[in-house]
């Protein structure tokens, strides 16, 4: 990686191919997961994109068990396997939730250590862990390839088309889903689409940040816009900004130092959110202090 | 909109909240169901509204019934309480507004609406940042935003001061005299202004169904 670094970061994203494409991949990435995010965040569903990505590595380890082991090549990457089973996760949580409908929470942990305990399974029969398994878990957003990007931008046209045709749909119910089935929306349909859509961003992602990070790309650019947006559409803007400044300033640092991308995208959106919170509360503290005197002069 | 219990009886577990109801609404009638705690009054919003599934009896909306009724956006509805609704991700009125309306409502009528109810103020307002009363407020309009002809208040004025109360009321009655037939659960008959014309006592399952000629003042 050191080597990179003699041509400035700008340079690099047009003279290296994989730059440029760890970029457009990345700016897609953290387009569409806070996009996304933000409904999962009203809806109190942030655990659920953690649960999907330990999912999906059990999809990923199978993948690699079929093609290493078992020499099924036609399958091609894991990722596709990947996919397949975060959306089954995704069901599976949404069955469990109709199942447990005052504990909907427990949906969560059952899939999260069936997914886990699959992954354990596969990655043993597959032989151990390797440097590709290190890869899923921590993320590789350098060694993206020609197809991924088509997916990821696939993915992202979708996920931008249904949300602006269904946007009213989508936010009544994410906000009210009772007021929603009230009004004749078919909530249980839009439930599912979300969630078969949130399961392909969130196991496409996990080539970005590694499954252990993924859900931190969805959930903290929103939790630190949250605190700062003054409309449902600004929030979801400034979200997309965060998310954004997080995917350029994190493939920037990995590039000038040795540290991996992933952990240096979710570290600069941890800055973030802890950057919001300490001058929101500083601002609120001068307002106060402003107020308090503006009632002694008086 | 007419409305029509014919026998309804409805109960939870081993319970039973309403027993053998029966009561029939025209359209521009204005119902005020009362009762203690637990006497059933939500429920049998919920029964109206085709949230609670109805094991015996039956309910008829412009006489179709309510499990094959498909018109609910005809519907507004207040709840009693609004724990469905996520609050903290910030979202405005006009927001909440924009999303909930499926009738042609012109920009000018929801204006008009928001008024109405004294809210025109708070419209670019983050709903974070509203009192308890305001937001119910918020609601109500909510529940007129799709021209509705049959209008459910599930204890709305919980929470709202007197003079909005007074205010939001007169709207009512307005919107009753407009030929909108209006379902009103109250546990306080006699703290609203309101232009009933039926009154319903739940009493232990049991509904008394009156015709009021005047107002209940009288």
């Amino acid at each position: 990686m050191m080597f990179l670094a003699s041509d400035p970061f700008v340079v690099a994203l047009f003279k290296h191919s994989f730059m440029g494409y760890a970029l457009i991949t990345g700016l897609m990435i953290g387009f569409i997961a806070p996009l996304i995010g933000s409904f999962v965040v009203i809806r109190r569903l942030s655990f659920i994109t953690d649960t999907l990505s330990h999912f999906s590595l059990a999809g990923l380890s199978i993948g690699l068990f079929l093609i290493n082991i078992l020499e099924f090549t036609f399958i091609g990457d894991p990722i596709y396997i990947s996919m397949i089973f975060s959306v089954i996760g995704a069901l599976f949580i949404e069955l469990l939730r109709g199942y447990y409908k005052n504990y909907k929470e427990i949906s969560m942990p059952i899939v999260m250590s069936l997914g886990t305990a699959l992954s354990v399974l596969f990655i043993s029969l597959s032989g151990g862990f390797n440097s590709r398994i290190y890869n899923y878990l921590f993320g590789s957003i350098l060694t993206v390839e020609n197809d991924y990007l088509l997916a990821i931008g696939i993915t992202t046209v979708v996920t931008i088309l249904l949300i602006v045709v269904f946007y009213k749909e989508m936010v009544i119910i994410s906000f009210d889903e009772a007021y929603a089935r009230l009004l004749g929306i078919k909530v249980k349909g839009f439930q599912v689409v979300s969630m078969v859509i949130l399961a392909v961003v969130v196991s496409l992602a996990i080539t970005a940040v590694g499954v252990l990070l993924v859900s931190s790309l969805m959930i903290i650019p929103v939790a630190a816009a949250m605190k700062v947006g003054k409309s449902f559409k600004n929030t979801i803007f400034i979200a997309i900004m965060f998310s954004e400044i997080s995917i350029v300033g994190g493939l920037f640092i990995s590039y000038e130092l040795p540290v991996p991308s992933g952990a240096a995208i979710v570290l600069l959106n941890v800055v973030i959110l802890m950057i919001v919170g300490i001058v929101r509360r500083f601002i609120l503290n001068r307002r106060l202090k402003k107020t308090q005197l503006e009632i002694q002069s008086e | 909109m007419r409305v029509t219990v014919s026998n309804l009886t409805f109960g939870y577990d081993y319970r039973t909240v309403l027993h053998e109801l029966s009561f029939r609404l025209n359209s521009g009638d204005f119902l005020a169901v009362v009762g203690n705690n637990g006497s059933g009054k939500s429920t049998l919003v919920k029964c109206i509204l085709g949230i609670n599934k109805i094991p015996s009896g039956m309910i008829t909306v412009d006489d179709i019934d309510i499990t094959e009724y498909k018109k609910f956006k005809n519907i507004g509805y207040v709840p009693q309480k609004f724990d469905d609704f996520n609050y903290e991700f910030p979202i405005t009125v006009n927001e909440i507004l924009q999303v909930s309306k499926y009738s042609k409502v012109t920009e000018d009528e929801k204006l008009e609406i928001l008024d109405k109810i004294g809210i025109l103020h708070l419209q670019h307002e983050n709903i974070n940042n509203l009192s308890g009363g305001q937001l119910q407020r918020v609601f109500i309009v909510r529940s007129l935003m799709n021209n509705p002809k049959l209008l459910i208040l599930d204890e709305p004025t919980v929470g709202v001061d007197f003079e909005n109360v007074t205010s939001f009321y007169k709207t009512v009655n307005e919107l009753n005299s407009e030929g909108i037939t209006i379902i009103l659960i109250t546990h306080n008959i006699r703290e609203s202004n309101a232009n009933f014309t039926h009154v319903l006592h739940l009493h232990n399952g049991d509904g008394v169904f009156q015709e009021v000629t005047r107002g209940v003042d009288e």
